[in-house]
């Protein structure tokens, strides 16, 4: 029930070609692995479920999000006309608003599981999700689990902890070093399953051939620098080496958790560029 | 601070799906069951008479089950006897009780709960603080020349498409108009423009667009031969 390892495979499913690769470990403190992830590059779909709760409630819960997410995509893509869960947000795209209706409704699987089952009661999941469509990427999440857009040198973060201390630091109570330090750092502020509904973050924004997208569990971010995670994707090309340099990463900070990465690399299917030469090599 | 130290803990009560509500523990024993007596009364066939019960020794609270018949749990696991901590979660029938312990304090939790702090919990009803979205300054696109569905947008969406496509807010006519030709996005207190980098050029103050660029307020757009102005006003200057 530990690690998992997906071997890397190329999707057309939009003009991007993207190629992934994703891994789990259980690290070297816990006896089991509670994160589970998704990567289905026909549909454009990267998830990462950090599970919590009694037992084997963590898992549970992380399981069933990532199903439910991936199975709604996949009903949406084949029959188009199926129904938002939640709130329908004008100011994001109709593929963005898919997303989130997935995780509400992932939100109201797990939270009547854990009322099944004393066993699951209080059980939940963080849950970071991207969708890729065209030269759009769709984010949506809730908990500490998180996504980073790396181009060139610069590795953005496109997601926001939904955690006590990231609330603090952006009420200027706490500084960012201070809330790396803070005994409350394991606090989430929001989580799938745990309340009847769930007010998921969505954002968008455009990429483009040669940018990576990273999806992590707090394993990696808690003991492993961002310039460090920089560097561990910066001069690889294969993403398979990626995950095993992250992975390495977050159990040399200790590996006190589960770790979980994802690592998609956008390529445009066709070179830029290309229509052009052709154009001058007819000319000549 | 001392009253705050010497607050009680309190039990958020939640039956399926009804209303929550919150009860302190204010003695040193506090019983848990279906009877009235109880300190704490469950309405709940799988409750027992007499079901569990909090004790207080000292600072720490322990809850204990008193051999009711469907069994007391606390984060998912059978108890006999468990101390409790901040946000665990007590289920017994088919209620849901959160234990919640406000001044629990770094000093209280001790550099040796190592454990306890290395659990991720979860305290909901807590709303983020909202980012200000009512401060927050909306740009806005003046066509000056082209073929557009109108002169003027509000930039109100996350990410605005300029193309043919269906999902385009600021439609470009045209046979040869590409379905994205560039997007508008929103980040922070700011907005940026992107070039779709296989479709006709973008530029920015006569600046071809490579990648994407930041917009600051009264920048001239060009995409796929259509002109346009970008403003970014204080909307209490309206």
């Amino acid at each position: 029930m530990c690690a998992a390892t997906r071997n890397i495979r190329s999707g057309s499913g939009s003009r991007m070609m993207s190629s992934y690769a994703a891994k789990s470990d259980v690290g070297l403190r816990r006896s089991h692995n509670e994160d589970r992830f998704c990567a289905d590059p026909e549909l454009g779909l990267y998830l990462v479920c950090d599970g919590m709760g009694g037992c084997n409630a963590g898992e549970v819960a992380s399981g069933i999000a990532v199903e439910v997410i991936h199975r709604h995509l996949a009903d949406a893509s084949r029959k188009g006309q199926l129904p938002f869960i939640g709130e329908y947000d004008p100011n994001f795209l109709p593929q963005t608003n898919r997303l989130a209706s997935a995780v509400r409704l992932a939100n109201h699987t797990v939270h009547r599981e854990s009322w099944r089952r004393p066993e699951y009661a209080g059980m939940g999941t963080t849950v970071v999700s991207v969708l890729l469509a065209d030269r759009i990427l769709s984010v949506a999440h809730v908990g500490d689990s998180r996504a980073y857009l790396i181009r060139g040198n610069a590795m953005q973060l496109l997601t926001a902890d939904h955690s006590l201390v990231c609330d603090q630091v952006r009420q200027g109570l706490l500084t960012e070093e201070e809330a790396e330090q803070s005994f409350q750092k394991h606090v989430l502020t929001r989580a799938l399953g745990v309340e009847s509904t769930v007010e998921v973050e969505l954002g968008e924004v455009p990429v483009m051939s040669g940018d990576i997208v990273l999806l992590c569990s707090d394993g990696l971010t808690s003991g492993v620098a961002p310039d460090e995670v920089l560097r561990a994707v910066r001069y690889v090309n294969d993403p398979d080496a990626m995950t095993e340099r992250l992975i390495r990463l977050a159990n040399a900070a200790g590996g006190n958790d589960n770790t979980t990465v994802v690592v998609v690399v956008l390529r445009e299917s066709v070179p830029p560029g290309l229509w052009r030469r052709i154009r001058k090599r007819l000319r000549n | 601070m001392q009253d705050i130290a010497t607050q009680c803990p309190k039990f958020i009560v939640k039956p399926h799906g009804g209303a929550v509500k919150e009860i302190a523990i204010t003695k040193s024993e506090f019983t848990i069951g279906r009877k009235d007596g109880n300190d704490l009364v469950v309405e709940d066939p799988a409750v027992s008479g007499r079901h569990a019960r909090v004790v207080k020794i000292h600072a720490v609270y322990f809850l204990e089950d008193l051999g009711s018949t469907n069994g007391t749990f606390v984060n998912g696991q059978k108890i006999e006897r468990r101390q409790l901590r901040d946000t665990d979660v007590v289920a017994i029938g088919k209620h849901r009780l959160i234990f919640r312990e406000e001044n629990a304090t770094p000093a209280a939790e001790g550099a040796g709960a190592v454990s306890a702090s290395d659990r991720t919990m979860v305290i909901t009803g807590s709303t983020s603080p909202s980012r200000g979205l009512s401060a927050q300054k909306t740009g806005t696109i003046q066509v000056v020349s082209g073929r557009t569905n109108r002169k003027e947008y509000q930039l109100t969406k996350q990410l605005t498409i300029i193309g043919s496509s269906p999902d385009a807010t600021i439609k470009l006519a045209g046979w040869f108009t590409p379905k994205t030709a560039a997007m508008i996005g929103r980040r922070g207190q700011g907005y940026y423009i992107a070039a779709a980098d296989d479709g006709k050029k973008v530029l920015v103050n006569n600046q071809a667009v490579k990648g994407q660029v930041d917009l600051k307020d009264g920048d001239l757009v060009e995409v796929a031969g259509a002109r346009m102005y970008f403003y970014l006003r204080d909307p209490a200057a309206r």
